[in-house]
């Protein structure tokens, strides 16, 4: 199988999915109820998508392409709303966040679809693991050859992403210590991480038919990696961040990305390098496990700060292009995140509240409902 | 000194309460075997060795005195009542009210589809509507039981423990209003045909609600040691229970509501260990021998056909029922079969108020009474296997592989 011609779609435009947890309200478990949920949000008019993911707790919202922070966050709210209408009448609850803080792997249900079956056999345990929950956001690309440009300039900036994004510390009952254990899970995958050093589609095209030829992957879904090119929607898509807590951090971190997109796109231009990579899964590894604190190595001028002091440089140099696509609302909210901390933070002091983590997974539910 | 003073007289004088510890060891084997090997629910072991070896059956364990076996089947029925109630989430009705409809067409086909089949057999009117309201319960017990047992978690079971929690209080009210009606015809006068039920369903209310808000004090101040908690609300429940059979209350009432209460007025959900630690668990299989002892099948050989009649009605008019406002209430069909299936078990809660008839009208203990009994006794002994697959066919059991 070839690879599909990279569809033309308007610049900086952006999309954003978002993994949402199912939850018991009589515990806050997790909760098999996607095919309820789905049949029950069918009856509904409602902009974007709803869609099944690997396991039966999970459901997956998708805008439609949007230009702006407003349309975005607007339709994120209307998803949200359908979503969550749909919970109560069926006495579900539903939450962001990148991990349940208690439910055992082993209690999932894969969604009866051929594809997740397939998956399930393929990766045994591992598509059960896999009950997470993230965030991708998509931006629109003039074309191919300036999308894998985009790909390697943001790629610098995954940490930020990650870090700002963070919100699942507690796994099966835990605190992992990590910001984003989430992102863990995710490593286990054997085709995960970057994409290869490639810079024009003819060169991409060509890895992607030796790899083909392999039998290692059939299509572009084989990949995992942290940004991919998507050339069906003529986007790259963004996959690090975790489901953040509320839906206007979702959009705000959407823009963000698009904001730093449209200042790679018109002012920095600069030629991405291979070394660039030296430092890539050093610094991801310090966001995950330390968030906006962790140490951030610049690969041209090997200079360290913290990822927080990185962002705050980031939104100075990007606010005129911010201004420029409306989403002077969302840096400000990227700002608060820098100041009051990510959805972490919020997790954790919660917990350090309610010493309970099904107290803390029903605040954090009602956060998400909007209640 | 002679022999005697040190050795045991033949033959042994053994006490029946050797018997029944016996008689544990015996249930609870065959319940694991049941499990291992057919996979079928334990409790079906416990009521069937209860069944088996009572004074309906085999007759090897004596009759024992009523009153003990009361104190266990009420201590027992109180906290699974309690934890239905403490499970359920009645603002669940507000947000989604078709399945509150749903209850109430249960609950009135029910009762009306049981009424006319005995009018037909040519039953009165007010014994008929006394049997028709003990048929509108389905058995907590069996429900809480089968549904810990399978780990079940979903749609179906969310709705079964709430559908059973609100049929029973139509069926505790919906009796006793027909038990006053009784009373009625034997000529009491109208003032206490009256008074006697505001007085059993208002005094277990106030009652309940008291508890619930006590419950709630005690819970905040002991937090979050869940331990010593369990130990705490097993007392409160026994209280609660003495308290209102002293009061000559409703306890199936009181502690149902009660529970209800604390999840209503509680902002966290809380989990307890099932049936509130291993004293609680030990008590549910002592309740379910018990039922299986109580069990009387006379019934019978009074009328086969009313009796295989009134089950086939019963569970066709829940089936129905559920089935009609599935599409609204926002299940699908096979969904709504296993509800309808799963709404069928009668045990406890039936099996008190029968007897809490018969002994003010002894005429029917030897009547239709025996009827409403073999019905309890077949369904306590299929009810548990029914829910089961009922719940397996929604899918709502872990997944058997991994």
């Amino acid at each position: 199988m070839s690879l599909m011609p990279f569809a033309p779609s308007r610049p900086l435009s952006i999309g954003v999915e978002l993994e949402l947890q199912l939850l018991s309200c009589n515990d806050y478990n997790l909760s098999s109820s996607a095919p309820d949920m789905l049949r029950r949000v069918e009856k509904r008019a409602h902009p974007g998508e709803i869609k099944p993911e690997m396991t039966r707790s999970m459901i997956e919202i998708n805008t439609s392409v949007k230009q702006e922070y407003s349309g975005l966050v607007e339709e994120l709210h209307a998803l949200r709303d359908v979503v969550c209408d749909a919970g109560r009448f069926l006495n579900v609850a539903v939450a962001g966040g990148g991990t349940h803080p208690f439910q055992h792997w082993s209690e999932q249900k894969i969604f009866d679809a051929p594809r997740f079956h397939h998956l399930s056999e393929l990766y045994g345990y591992l598509a059960k693991q896999f009950t997470i929950f993230g965030q991708h956001v998509h931006i629109g690309c003039p074309g191919p050859d300036e999308a894998l440009h985009l790909m390697h300039m943001l790629s610098r900036y995954v940490p930020h992403f990650i870090a700002l994004s963070a919100s699942s510390p507690f796994v099966q009952g835990h605190d992992t210590g990590f910001a984003s254990a989430r992102l863990n899970s995710v490593f286990s995958f054997p085709l995960s991480g970057r994409a290869p050093f490639v810079l024009c589609w003819d060169d991409f095209e060509r890895f992607f038919g030796k790899m083909t030829g392999t039998g290692v992957v059939e299509s572009m879904k084989d990949f995992y990696w942290d940004i991919r090119p998507k050339p069906e929607f003529g986007t790259i898509e963004v996959r690090v961040c975790d489901t953040p807590l509320t839906v206007e951090i979702a959009a705000s971190i959407a823009c963000y990305i698009q904001a730093m997109s449209r200042y790679i796109m018109v002012e920095q231009r600069v030629a991405p390098e291979e070394d660039d990579y030296l430092v890539y899964t050093f610094n991801r590894f310090q966001a995950c496990r330390f968030g906006l604190e962790g140490v951030f190595i610049d690969p041209r001028t090997h200079e360290q700060r913290s990822i927080r002091e990185d962002i705050t440089d980031m939104l100075g140099r990007i606010a005129d292009h911010a201004r420029e696509l409306h989403a002077v609302e969302a840096m400000e909210r990227i700002r608060d995140i820098l100041i009051a901390g990510n959805g972490t933070s919020w997790l954790r002091q919660t917990y350090a509240r309610e010493h309970n983590l099904a107290d803390v997974m029903q605040l954090q539910a009602e956060l998400w409902m909007g209640k | 000194m002679t022999w005697s003073a040190y050795l045991p007289v033949w033959p042994l004088e053994i006490s029946p309460a050797l018997w029944l510890a016996l008689t544990l060891v015996v249930a609870v084997l065959v319940g694991e075997v049941l499990v291992r090997q057919l996979r079928l629910p334990r409790i079906v072991g416990y009521i069937g060795i209860g069944v088996l070896l009572g004074p309906g059956g085999l007759g090897l364990i004596p009759q024992l005195p009523a009153t003990e076996w009361r104190l266990v089947i009420d201590l027992a029925l109180g906290i699974l009542l309690f934890e239905l109630g403490s499970k359920v989430n009645l603002r669940w009705l507000k947000a989604n009210p078709w399945i509150a409809g749903t209850s109430l067409l249960e609950t009135v086909a029910t009762f009306v589809v049981v009424f006319l089949l005995l009018t037909w057999f040519e039953v009165a009117a007010v014994t008929a509507a006394v049997v028709a309201a003990i048929a509108i319960a389905t058995s907590p017990a069996i429900v809480v039981r089968t549904v810990t047992e399978s780990r079940a978690q979903g749609q179906v079971t969310d709705r079964l423990l709430l559908m059973t929690a609100l049929n029973c209080i139509y069926a505790v009210i919906f009796h006793k209003l027909a038990v006053a009606a009784m009373h009625g015809q034997t000529g009491v006068s109208f003032v206490h045909t009256a008074l006697q039920p505001i007085y059993l369903l208002g005094g277990s209310a106030l009652l309940a609600w008291l508890f619930g808000i006590t419950f709630e004090r005690i819970h905040h101040y002991l937090g979050h040691h869940e331990e010593t908690f369990s130990f705490v609300l097993f007392g409160m429940i026994a209280f609660a229970t003495i308290m209102a059979s002293t009061l000559k209350l409703s306890p199936i009432l009181v502690l149902l509501v009660a529970g209800l209460v604390t999840r209503y007025q509680r902002k966290r959900t809380r989990t307890f260990p099932p049936h509130f630690g291993s004293a609680g668990a030990v008590l549910v299989v002592l309740m379910f021998i018990a039922n299986g002892l109580a069990g009387d099948l006379n019934g019978l050989r009074y009328s086969l056909l009313l009796v295989l009649l009134l089950i086939a009605v019963r569970t066709i008019a829940k089936l129905l029922s559920v089935l009609a406002l599935a599409h609204y209430s926002g299940i699908g069909v096979r969904q709504a079969m296993a509800l309808g299936l799963a709404l069928v078990p009668m045990s406890s809660v039936a099996l008190l108020l029968t007897l809490d008839t018969a002994a003010t009208f002894p005429d029917f203990g030897s009547g239709l009474g025996l009827v409403l009994m073999s019905c309890i006794v077949i369904l306590e002994l299929a009810g548990p296997i029914v829910v089961q697959k009922a719940l397996q066919i929604a899918g709502e059991t872990p997944d058997k592989k991994t």
